[in-house]
Parts: C-alpha cells; structure tokens; sequence
C-alpha cells in the first residue's frame, strides 16, 4: 500500500537545510555543533517515525517534481531503502558527536561540518530514491560533496588521495550513467519499486551488456576488486571522514546501488535464467580472500582497516549474487552488520591516534593498560569480523552460508571458514599486543580519548553486541531485511 | 497583449534604434547610458516575452514586415526555437548590467558609447537571425552581429586583442561570404529566398548538384561560426581577450549562432523531405565526438581561466553538434535544449571569472590560489557553474547528456553516447584543477586574501545566472516540453 507522506523527502532535506545553516553561521563552533546535532537527531527521528509503517507493509512515497518528462525525482521508502536510512542517520548522530571532538584542532571545520552534512543527506536521497536517475542523480552528489572532505588535510598526500576517488569513482558514474540511459531506452522506464523491470524479451547480449556495465559503475564505490584502488588511499583524510566513507556513505551507497541492480532492475528471477551472476559471485569470493590476505600484511593501522573493508563489502555482494532468500538477508543484514563494527574500528584508531599519536599497528603494545575501554571496544568489533556466535558478524556468516547451501554451493562456504580465519589472524593480534604484549613494567593508568570520542566507540560497540544477540527480536534490522527479501522474492 | 501582431518587428526595432541613439543619447552625459541600455534591453525583453507565450500559447507564427505576402516581402517566422530570443535577451540584459562597474573602469571613456552600441547591435543580430523567415535576412543580421563581435573583441585595447580580433574577422569574414555565396546558389534554382518557400520548392529541383553544393557552403560556414574542431582557430583567443561580458555574450550566444544556422538548414532540408541527410549527419557526429575530446584536452593544458573556459566552450558545441548529426527526437530535445542550458552556465562562468579578474588582477590558475576565501560567492557560483558544465545532476547540464546519449541509444549509435559520456569525464578534469585551486591550495599571492567580493552590479547577474543553472535543472521539463513539438515537427517523416 503506498502512502503519499512528506518524510520521505523531509529526511535529506533537513541535513540539506542543516548544511546550508552551517555554512551561513557556522563560524561560531556553537552553532556548528547545535546545527550538527539537531539536524542528525531530527532526521533520525524522522527515519524511525516511518519504521513501524513499513514493517507493516506501508509505503511512504514522495514526488518532488518531473525531473524530465515521464522521470520523477521521486522518493519511496521500501524495506530495502528504509535499512539503508536507518543504518546512515543513526551513525551520522553518532560520528556527529565523534567529530566534534575529533577535529577539535583542525582547520576549515566550517567546510568540514558543511559538507559531512550534505554527505549524510545525499546518502539518504540514495536510500530513498524511487527511480534509477534520482539514485544516480544523489550517488553523482555523493561523489562531489565527498571531495573536500578526503582532501580536507590539504597536504600533498590528501590532494593525490582526493584526485585518485575522483578518477575511480567519476568513471564508475559514467558506467553507470551509461547503464541507465540503456536501461531506459530498454525497458522504457526507471522506476526501482518492482522486483525487476527487465525481462528477457530485451535479448540477452543486451541484459548481458546492460548488468556488466551497472555492476562495473556501482563496484567501483562497493570496492570489488579490481576495483578497489581508490579506498586505501583515501585514508588520507581525517578520521571520521574515513569511518564515514567505509562505513557508511560511499562504499555502502556502491553495495547499495549493486541490491537495487540486482533485486529491483533485473529482479531474482531474470537473473536466474540469465545465470549471470556466477561470475560475480566468484568475483566477490576472489575479493573477500585477496583482500584479507592483503590486510595481512600492513602495518598502519588505517590501511588494514581499508582492506578488511574491501574485503567485507564483498560479503555483501556475494550474498546478493547467490540469488537465495536466506543470502539476500545476509546481504542486506551486513549492511548494517558491516556498518557498526567498522565504525567502531574506525573511531578506535581515531582516538588512539589523537590520543598517543601512534598510527601503526606495531607501536600498539601495551595500549589496552592506557586505554581499557577503547580497546575493549575494539576486541568487540573484532570479534564481530571474525564470526563469533553472539556479535553481529555472526549472523551474517550464519545467514550466507545457509544461503549458499540453499544454492547449492558449498564452496563459499569454505571461502566464508577461510575469511572467518584470515579476519582472526590480522585483528586478533592487534588485540594480543594490546593487552599481552605490553613493554616490562606497563603499569595499568587509564588515560582514555575524550568522552566525545570514547562514548560514540563505546555505544558502536555495544550496538555490535545488541546486533548478535537480537537478531529475532521484532523491530530488530532483521526484521525490515526479512520484509525486503519477501518482496525481491515474491514469497 | 499577447495577441498584439507587431512585437515581433518590435524586438527588432527596439534594440537597432537603441544601438544606433546610444552615442546621441550620452553625448557629455556618460551616466546615462549604462542605464539607457539597459532601459532598451527591458523593453527588448519584454517583447521576447510575449513572443514567446504566444508561441507557447498557439504554436508559430509569422508576421509580415509592411503587409508585403511573401516570396517578395520579407517574413518575420517565429517558432519554438525562436524563443532563443528568450536566453539572448536574458543574458544579454545581465551582461550589460555586469558592464556597468566593468566597462567604466576598464575601457578608455571615450569608447565606452561605442561599446554599448556595438554590444546592443550585436544582441539585434542575434535576434533579428533567430526569428527571420528569410535567408537573406538570416546573412544581413549574421554579418550585423559578427561585424559587431569582431569590433568587441578588439575593444579592450589589451596587446594581442587586434590579432585575436584579425584571426576572428578573417575566419568569420569568409565563412560569411560562403553563406552569401550558398544562398544565392539556392535562390537560383529555387527562385525564392523564403525558407519556408524554398523548403517546399527544393523537393522538385531537378538539378541536385547546385543545391548539394549550398547544403555544404551552409553546413560549412555555420560550422565555422560554430567553432567545431578543426574550425574553432579563432575562437579561444577571441573569446578569452575580449572584456568579460563580452565574452558571457559570445561564449553563450554568438557561437551558437552557428549552431542555430545549422539548426536552420536542417529545417530546410528536412522539410523538403528528398534529401538524403546521411552524409552531413555522420559529419556532424564525428566532429561533434572529436570538438568534445579536443575541447577538453586543449582546456587540460590551460593556466589562463578564461582560455579554460573558451576551450569548454568548443567542447559543449560539440555536444549540441552531435546532437544535431544524431538526428533522433531525443538528441535533437537534447541539442536544442542545451543551447538554452549551455548559455546559462557560460554566462555564470564567463561573469564570475570576469569578476575575479576585475577584483584580483590575475587571471592564471596559480595566481588565483585561495581566491575562494577572499570571494566566497563568486567562487560558490563558478562551482555551480562547474558542475553544471560537467553534466552532474541535477544542474542544467546533465540533461543535454541524458537526452543525446539516450539519443544516441534511440539512433543505432550507441558508440557516441558512450563517447559523450565519458569525453564529460575529460571536462571535469579541469574544472577540478579550478575548484582545486580557489578553493584548496595555500595562495600563492597571500594579498588576494584581502580582496572583497565585486560590487552588487557584477554580483547580481552572477548569482541570477548560477541560480538558473540549477533552477533549469530541476525543472528540466519545462523547456523540454516547450521544445518537444517543434522537434517532432522538424523530424517530420525522419522522425525515430
């Protein structure tokens, strides 16, 4: 049942509005802050307003204007869309508060506030978006507002950092540009609210050409590899700009844009006859191993982080490829399972950066003495990756080797026993050093990061835990991936 | 008002007499005539205005100059794509009220009547080529403007101004005598110099080599008008030295005039409904495809803003160009849609960098490091400006890509969309050095910070301008839907 509701566009609007206000007030770091925060608690509120209608099958649907004639820039919150939204605005709030206290010493926080909320608000556009040209037309934003962000530091480093996204990712638009301008001269329209609007009629070298083309354009931001060069890199920028990109923005808006491809253009059933995304699952499989094996070896903290990104959003797109139920929810669910633990990851290095100044893994000895609950934190997350029953990555590798076994292919789960290893043997040491390597005669002095820092790690955290432990609990993100997989698979 | 039948010699009239009054009128009152222009400008408008709600409302018109019935009078003819008198006026009105801090302290005062005369004459010529239903009417405004262009080019006095202005006249002088040449070739063997009238003759004109031979004299010229690659010489010098509002005028508008006359040709031939246009059309989408890449490629290399932009320039004439040769409903929409878009976004970008130059002194992207502290909306406007030019959603810009590469898809030839497509990726490259440079980089002039935004006369058309860039857009239906007719009824029977 669709529901004409103003919501729908009210949730990117409002860290628009935010963004605007910053930029016109922002000089002040009071209203910087006031602005930063009302605007992400105002959203999410907005958000979650909408959850209990959609768990019940409501379709809140917004259209702003005829873009073109016959292509709305249309709004509608599906299951799908809604996940994607609750996930990005309740870390915005959270990575809000971290950045205040992040970038205390920074320059230009003006600029940096501005477009991290403009960021936020382009990636619910993308959740939202009805049609493939509204997601384009915020996934293109996306990719513009995020520039000044990664090249924030100004430095050499940054601005070959910033030229290396923009060169990946610009690319991956014009593919996807191309995609769908191909799919609307095919099909005759864009809309993203059927599970699929292609059919077979539209001859295979077509569809063939049509999903080559859209994967290529939404891997690039998803990191597939080859894909991936981009994201290491980008660790040139601040923290929280880092855990945004990696965690939730760019990369998901890229896993994001891959489930629209595969559930809402092509549709399950379609890509069954095609058998089309063999390839991409081996693509995927090949991603998640390599870059672990990747991880492996580097030292600076941030970069290891990169590659376990690398290697988890494969996850994500080898649970979509598989075409069953139970890997759709997987995908779906690690979405927000990915997200979380990340995230945490991501606010611990910032704070033990800003706090001790050490960025490479190998001066981590002894840090749990000084920082107990930074790392307590952090063994939770890690923990997470490596698939442990009761944290959140559990379910998801539960989910997708189910779902692998529904499809009949037992090899990824190897591929899932095999990541669950190499995840333990490049996080696992992190937290060894931490709190068994200490130097002789570490003494046990908690000198933790700001609380602005330390609460939004711990609450990421805790949320991991929630995650794994709740899984059926209704209400719970579960529960919105089970409405969506229900609807991509008609059941 | 709408229904008055004489604004359409009116939007002539106006603005000739204007031109001509301009140097009477300030004689020992210089103040005067910034805002006389200006004066003559709003009832300019205000005609187009009309013109183009009645075309709207009831579809094209014609008006016959002294009530003489054509083939022997002379026929004024608007249709939908005559209401490109709606941008001309539009950007010329802000152009001439950006001149007026501009052109006081740049020009010598003496000169200064003379630039708004020739400024006003050169915005006549545009009109009077857009909505004349007669081809020798179409070459007296075409040498009207491009007379004018070559003197405002020249007209800022700066060192290599007279040879940017040489190159111009020559490549523009003979292109005109080629268009003079091709119209009377046609008149000889269709008797009549009616467009309309020769659109319906030419189908039973025996002999095709005459006519072959002024589709090419036409096709040729106007591409050199046009500036598409190799023909476009003359144009970034003349554009890049000219004072910046004229450079806003012949960026946005004059070129396009080549484009237009193409459009104008194509009209011609598809109504005539025998002619085989495949050859010209392939012709157009190679030079279209190669004007992009090179445009961007040449723009790459720039140190100098506004030679950055009038490389961009040949590349977004390459778009419409293709457009032109892909000759499906969705290119053409795309085509013709873009000349609208395209001068909107030059205009802002032309303005604003204009601005910088007047404030700053420099022009050179190193020299400009920081400028976007010193100038932040300026600066905030040529970003606007910047994606819009590149084609991101959804600024004006994006849907000349979405129409023509969609056409290209509706062709057969989807090798050209993708072409375009990608060649954006190449634009972006320096517009990114720009925003790079304003914006990012520790200046290399640490005074530049100290500059103040230009005065309220330079920042209105400015903003009005970058506005429109995104306002057309998001409504990127209206003119699409506006346009939609006409291109079906151009495409006829060719119609995809």
């Amino acid at each position: 049942m669709e529901v004409v509701d103003i919501r729908p566009i009210l949730a990117p609007m409002l860290s628009l509005v935010c963004a605007g206000l910053i930029f016109l007030t922002g000089r002040q770091a009071f209203w910087r802050r006031m602005w930063s925060l009302l605007a992400a608690a105002l959203k999410l509120g907005v958000v979650m307003s909408m959850l209990p209608g959609t768990l019940n099958g409501t379709i809140y649907v917004f259209k702003l204007t005829d873009f073109t004639p016959g292509i709305g820039l249309g709004f509608r919150v599906d299951a799908l869309g809604m996940f994607f939204a609750i996930v990005s605005s309740t870390l915005w709030l959270l990575t809000t508060i971290y950045a205040i206290g992040y970038m205390e010493p920074e320059e230009s926080k003006v600029r940096f506030f501005g477009f991290f909320a403009l960021c936020v608000s382009t990636t619910v556009g993308i959740a939202f978006a009805e049609n493939l040209l509204t997601l384009f037309l915020f996934y293109e934003s996306l990719t513009i507002v995020t520039y000044p962000l990664v090249i924030h530091e100004e430095t050499p480093a940054a601005f070959k950092a910033g030229k290396k996204y923009l060169v990946y990712t610009l690319i991956g638009g014009a593919f996807i540009l191309l995609g769908t301008v191909l799919t609307y001269h095919t099909a005759g329209t864009l809309t993203l609210s059927k599970p699929g609007i292609l059919t077979l009629a539209n001859g295979t070298q077509t569809l063939t050409l049509l999903f080559v083309t859209l994967i290529a354009g939404f891997g690039v931001k998803a990191a597939i590899m080859p894909l991936h060069g981009w994201l290491p890199t980008a660790m040139a920028a601040p923290t929280p700009v880092s855990a945004l990109l990696h965690a939730v923005a760019v990369v998901k808006a890229g896993a994001f844009g891959i489930l629209r491809v595969i559930y809402n253009v092509f549709g399950v059933e379609l890509l069954r006859q095609l058998n089309l995304t063999v390839w991409l699952a081996w693509l995927a499989a090949f991603t998640i191993l390599t870059a672990s094996f990747i991880a492996l070896f580097q030292d600076n903290f941030k970069r290891r982080l990169a590659y376990s990104t690398v290697s988890q959003l494969s996850y994500i797109i080898l649970g979509a490829a598989l075409l069953t139920p139970m890997a759709a929810m997987a995908a779906i669910v690690h979405i927000a399972n990915q997200a979380f633990a990340k995230i945490t990851m991501f606010f611990v290095a910032g704070a033990i950066q800003r706090k001790t100044g050490k960025t490479s893994i190998r001066e981590f000895a002894g840090i749990g003495y000084q920082m107990p609950y930074t790392m307590g934190a952090f063994t939770v997350a890690a923990l997470s990756f490596v698939g442990v029953p009761l944290f959140a990555g559990f379910i998801t590798k539960w989910y997708l080797s189910l779902g692998a076994l529904e499809a009949g292919a037992w090899w990824f789960v190897v591929v899932m026993i095999a990541s669950a290893l190499l995840n333990a043997a490049y996080f696992l040491p992190i937290v060894y050093l931490a709190y068994f390597k200490a130097p002789p005669g570490t003494r046990f002095h908690v000198d933790e990061a700001p609380l602005t820092l330390l609460i939004p790690t711990v609450i990421c955290a805790l949320y991991v835990i929630v995650l794994g432990t709740t899984a059926e609990v209704p209400w719970m993100p579960l529960s919105l991936a089970r409405t969506a997989v229900q609807f991509f698979f008609g059941t | 008002m709408v229904s008055w039948p004489h604004w359409l010699v009116t939007i002539i009239i106006v603005p000739l007499v204007g031109a001509v009054l301009t140097p009477v009128v300030g004689r020992g009152r210089p103040k005067v005539i910034p805002i006389w222009a200006l004066g003559i400008m709003t009832a300019t408008s205000l005609a187009a205005l009309m013109l183009i709600i009645r075309v709207a409302q009831e579809g094209p018109f014609s008006y016959l100059v002294g009530g003489w019935a054509r083939p022997y009078g002379i026929e004024l003819h608007f249709d939908e794509f005559s209401a490109s008198v709606g941008i001309i006026c539009l950007v010329g009105w802000l152009a001439l009220l950006f001149s007026y801090h501009y052109v006081a302290e740049t020009i010598p005062a003496r000169r200064v009547p003379y630039f708004y005369t020739l400024v006003l004459l050169n915005l006549t010529g545009m009109i009077g080529f857009v909505v004349t239903g007669d081809l020798f009417n179409l070459f007296v405004f075409l040498e009207i403007l491009s007379l004018s262009a070559y003197a405002l080019v020249a007209v800022s006095g700066e060192h290599i101004a007279e040879m940017a202005a040489f190159k111009y006249l020559v490549m523009g002088a003979v292109s005109s005598i080629v268009v003079l040449l091709s119209i009377g070739l046609l008149y000889s063997v269709t008797g009549s110099l009616n467009m309309a009238d020769i659109a319906s003759r030419l189908a039973g004109v025996e002999q095709r080599l005459p006519v072959m031979l002024a589709l090419a004299g036409l096709a040729m010229s106007f591409m050199v008008k046009a500036a598409l690659f190799p023909l476009h010489i003359w144009l970034p010098d003349a554009h890049s030295i000219a004072p910046s509002p004229v450079s806003a005028i012949l960026s946005g508008l004059v070129v396009k005039v080549g484009v237009f006359g193409l459009l104008r040709v194509y009209q011609i031939f598809y109504g005539a409904g025998t002619y085989d246009l495949t050859g010209l059309n392939t012709a157009l989408v190679w030079l279209g495809a190669i004007s992009i890449v090179m445009g961007a490629f040449f723009a790459i290399f720039q140190e100098d803003i506004k030679m950055m932009l009038a490389y961009s320039t040949i590349s977004n004439i390459g778009y419409i160009v293709m457009g032109l040769g892909l000759a499906s409903q969705y290119s053409l929409i795309g085509a013709t849609v873009h000349i609208f878009n395209h001068a909107l976004i030059k205009g802002t970008l032309f303005l604003a960098a204009g601005a910088i130059i007047h404030k700053t002194g420099y022009r050179t992207l190193t020299d400009l490091r920081g400028v976007g502290k010193a100038m932040p909306v300026t600066c905030m406007a040529v970003s606007i400006g910047a994606i819009s030019i590149v084609g991101i959603p959804p600024t004006a810009g994006f849907l000349c890509k979405w129409y023509i590469a969609l056409g290209a898809f509706q062709a057969g030839k989807p090798a050209f969309g993708i072409a375009l497509i990608f060649g954006a990726l190449f634009i972006f490259i320096y517009y990114i050095r720009m925003v790079n440079s304003f914006y990012f980089q520790k200046p290399t002039h640490p005074e530049i910070l100290e500059v103040g935004e230009a005065p309220l006369s330079m920042l209105i058309p400015i903003l009005v301008l970058a506005t429109l860039c995104l306002v057309m857009g998001i409504l990127g239906r209206i003119p699409i839907s506006f346009i939609e007719p006409a291109v079906i009824r151009m495409l006829g029977p060719f119609g995809g």
